[in-house]
């Protein structure tokens, strides 16, 4: 069994945020099921790869929602289903009648989430973004910068994963509350505050003092220490992060890397030191990396015990990393063409009831026919003149 | 009613799971820290309250112990694992970020067998780099963030914040989750094993995905995001997002009435995979056009038009935020020791029949006479707190 069991989403949300929440709760065993229109948006093969991965375990049912009767099709599926989801702008769904006050009328203890980007309230609720867009307005595309160079950012959006998984969260709460107290509810979930919310503590100290934030590359955002970046190796864009905190950690450090002189300045002989002349010890650092190879250096430290890591790409995280291998992270799935497609699964595993990739991308209307008939009790003939209206697809 | 109200949390985690139990005591669960007598480690990080050192002000310790209850312990051995075990006897959830092995988890599951145990931990509990050692910059970089952030001549670039903690704790608190609602059909708790490194990977977008399908790799290229659709750009005052999506038209005919975007009417431009493809040479434009606005000007004329732009601010402006302050994201919370009043952070999300709730951090032992008599009917027990 799995926790989810028993629970169905109806999961209108598209791009990356909102099936980043479903996707979850379709690892814990909620049945899923997408709903599309024509030509909706997919990065390629639908079945595996970035698709497959956001789409994994769902099914898809396709309608037109720009007809009546695609949209009562879409009430009758919101009526049997727990969860209802989207992430559209705030007043998509209100206008096609679909918004909570409307839903539970369906379904009285039905959890209605709305990930718009700004939420259902305030001035700026019709406001349109994206990913990068929420990330620059909450201070990553700013303060992910070298000191004294331009600003960076993500180079993706971490705001669709940040808010996408606490949305799994959002509605997991939700599902719990509902157990205990036979109510469903709205949730607002504005993705600004949810990538808001994982600023830390640089929020509090500006709250406090007033005062500006500055980027500081990879110095350390956790306890004070030195060596804390990220250092050139030898070959072609390779690097090692290197993060020592205690004279203990730095001792250790020093040892394996062989005791150089440069590990005996007086000056990196305390924390406080080495944090104040960190920009002397990293250029000792980075000539000391530039000479190996990041898994070497990697290694090396690692069995002598420090905190060190291969700044992996593509290749390293998902073809040559043990650890994600020995976690089973990315899985081989089947599709029915009798292909096998790799999909990333849930990053957590549990004991008992582990949550796994059900299936593979669902196509686009694959299982149309099955959730109009299954869950609605539509005939084939009624549903091949809807298909014939172009109602359905 | 707040969604977790009267579950029971033990929360041992150091920095590296600190969200977790943040998260479920905004949802209402009565989170504990457990602290070693001296002092979680949290209390030593900077910054602090006006600058100066003190394990009642740092504002590390209070962003992530906010909400929860405190009381010391130290369960390292002998009597006080005894101790922690009667705990964990009336509790939920357990949450820990030991090295694999350090807390016997079977022994808390033998004594509590509905107990839920969240194990926080840099690679996972078993697999080959199970006793390696983590940070959340060398978990960033393990599980793929790192390598895409950052400038194409410069080093890749950590994130604001400490992301890779962060997606751990929301992992664990959804695993804790979901666990419990299992609990409700099998009468048993169960392990939650969380890797920082699985969880960076598990907040990926196109990396993965793009070699399974394609053995691609993809590289850091500065502002300009993987879809090609964004880019930072910079106008009179301050730096802007410049956006492709949305409505193109209207952008155009916004350029074109102040005399710019020459060619960019191209109907072939009007498809988004045309514009994606020409990304450096509309970003460019956009720029040349930007540099005669201010960005709350451009930021403002782009969202009348239904077009995502947004200004690149510091996160400090947050605390301005008119919309923010409506909607009440900042909640003041009293330190009264320290007679002020703090700007917490508040709700990831609301929901709203189960208000998010935000506190105050608790002072080092504040709850150990409540939580030892509540919990194990019993008084703080000597020599351990």
């Amino acid at each position: 069994m799995r926790p989810l069991d028993g629970i169905r989403v109806l999961d209108f949300t598209w791009v990356v945020a909102g099936p980043v929440t479903t996707r979850i709760l379709g690892d814990l065993g909620a049945d899923v099921i997408k709903v599309e229109r024509k030509g909706s948006l997919d990065f390629g093969d639908r079945r595996g790869g970035l698709s497959g991965t956001l789409m994994r375990g769902k099914r898809s049912v396709m309608l037109d929602l720009n007809d009546p009767r695609g949209l009562d099709v879409a009430r009758q599926l919101a009526a049997v289903s727990d969860v209802v989801i989207d992430n559209f702008s705030a007043r998509v769904m209100t206008n096609l009648g679909l918004d909570y006050d409307a839903l539970r009328k369906l379904r009285a203890d039905v959890i209605c989430v709305r990930m718009t980007g700004f939420g259902l309230t305030g001035p700026d609720r019709d406001h349109v973004s994206y990913g990068p867009t929420l990330q620059a307005l909450t201070g990553y595309t700013l303060l992910m910068a070298e000191p004294g160079r331009p600003p960076a950012g993500f180079g993706y959006s971490y705001s669709d994963l940040a808010g996408g998984n606490l949305g799994a969260l959002a509605v997991l709460a939700a599902i719990w509350h509902r157990r205990r107290t036979g109510r469903g509810q709205l949730v607002d979930l504005a993705q600004l505050e949810a990538v808001a919310s994982l600023v830390g503590p640089t929020l509090l100290e500006r709250g406090t003092d007033g005062g500006t934030s500055v980027a500081r590359g990879n110095a350390s955002q956790e306890a004070p220490g030195a060596p804390y970046g990220v250092y050139p190796c030898a070959g072609d864009d390779r690097w090692l992060a290197i993060t020592v905190f205690t004279d203990a950690e730095w001792e250790t450090f020093a040892e394996a890397v062989g005791r150089p002189t440069w590990t005996r300045d007086a000056r990196f002989a305390t924390r406080d030191g080495r944090v104040k002349h960190a920009a002397d010890l990293d250029a000792h650092v980075a000539r000391w990396t530039s000479e190996r190879r990041a898994e070497d250096a990697m290694r090396l430290l690692q069995r002598a015990g420090v905190a060190a890591g291969v700044a992996a790409d593509a290749e390293d995280l998902c073809a040559k990393d043990p650890a994600l291998a020995a976690r089973g992270h990315f899985v081989d799935v089947p599709t029915p063409e009798g292909r096998t497609v790799r999909i990333d699964g849930p990053p957590f595993l549990l004991s008992e009831t582990p949550a796994h990739v059900a299936g593979p991308g669902p196509l686009l209307g694959e299982h149309t026919d099955a959730i109009l008939s299954d869950l609605l009790g539509l005939d084939p003939p009624a549903i091949a003149a809807l298909r014939a209206d172009g109602v359905v697809g | 009613m707040a969604a977790l109200d009267g579950l029971r949390v033990l929360d041992l985690a150091d920095e590296k799971g600190a969200l977790a139990g943040k998260l479920l005591a905004g949802l209402g669960a009565d989170v504990v820290l457990v602290e070693l007598p001296g002092g979680s480690a949290l209390r030593a990080i900077p910054p602090f309250w006006r600058g100066v050192p003190d394990p009642e002000r740092s504002l590390f310790f209070w962003f992530y112990a906010a909400g929860k209850r405190g009381i010391t312990l130290d369960w390292r051995a002998g009597r006080g694992a005894e101790v922690l075990e009667r705990l964990a006897r009336s509790a939920d959830v357990l949450i820990e970020s030991e090295r694999p092995g350090t807390i016997d988890v079977t022994r808390l599951r033998a004594v509590n067998p509905r107990l839920v145990v969240a194990s926080i931990t840099p690679f996972g509990q078993g697999g080959p780099y199970r006793e390696w050692k983590s940070s959340d910059t060398v978990a960033q970089a393990m599980g793929g963030m790192l390598y895409v952030n950052g400038h194409k001549d410069g080093p890749p670039l950590r994130s604001l914040g400490l992301q890779a903690y962060h997606q751990a704790g929301i992992f664990a608190a959804v695993g804790v989750i979901a666990a419990l609602l299992a609990r409700d059909a099998t009468g048993r708790g169960q392990h939650v094993d969380v890797s920082l490194q699985a969880a960076v990977a598990g907040a990926l977008e196109h990396v993965p995905g793009f070699w399974h399908q394609a053995g691609m790799i993809q590289h850091r290229q500065g502002t300009l995001h993987w879809t090609r659709y964004f880019k930072v750009g910079r106008c009179r005052d301050g730096w802007v997002m410049h956006c492709t999506l949305g409505d193109w038209t209207s952008l155009v005919e916004w350029m074109k009435a102040d005399g710019m975007g020459a060619g960019l009417d191209d109907p072939s431009l009007d498809d988004i995979k045309t514009r994606q493809a020409a990304a450096e040479r509309l970003f460019e434009a956009l720029d040349a056009w930007a540099a005669r606005y201010s960005v709350a000007e451009l930021v403002e004329g782009a969202q009348l038009r239904r077009i995502p732009y947004a200004a690149v601010r510091a996160p400090e402006a947050l605390l301005r935020d008119p919309h923010l302050a409506e909607r009440g994201f900042f909640v003041p919370i009293e330190h009264p020791d320290l007679g002020t009043t703090v700007p917490y952070p508040g709700a990831p999300f609301h929901l709203t029949d189960a208000p998010w709730r935000v506190a105050r951090p608790p002072r080092l032992g504040e709850h150990n006479v409540a939580v030892y008599g509540e919990l194990a009917g019993m008084a703080p027990p000597e020599g351990l707190v």
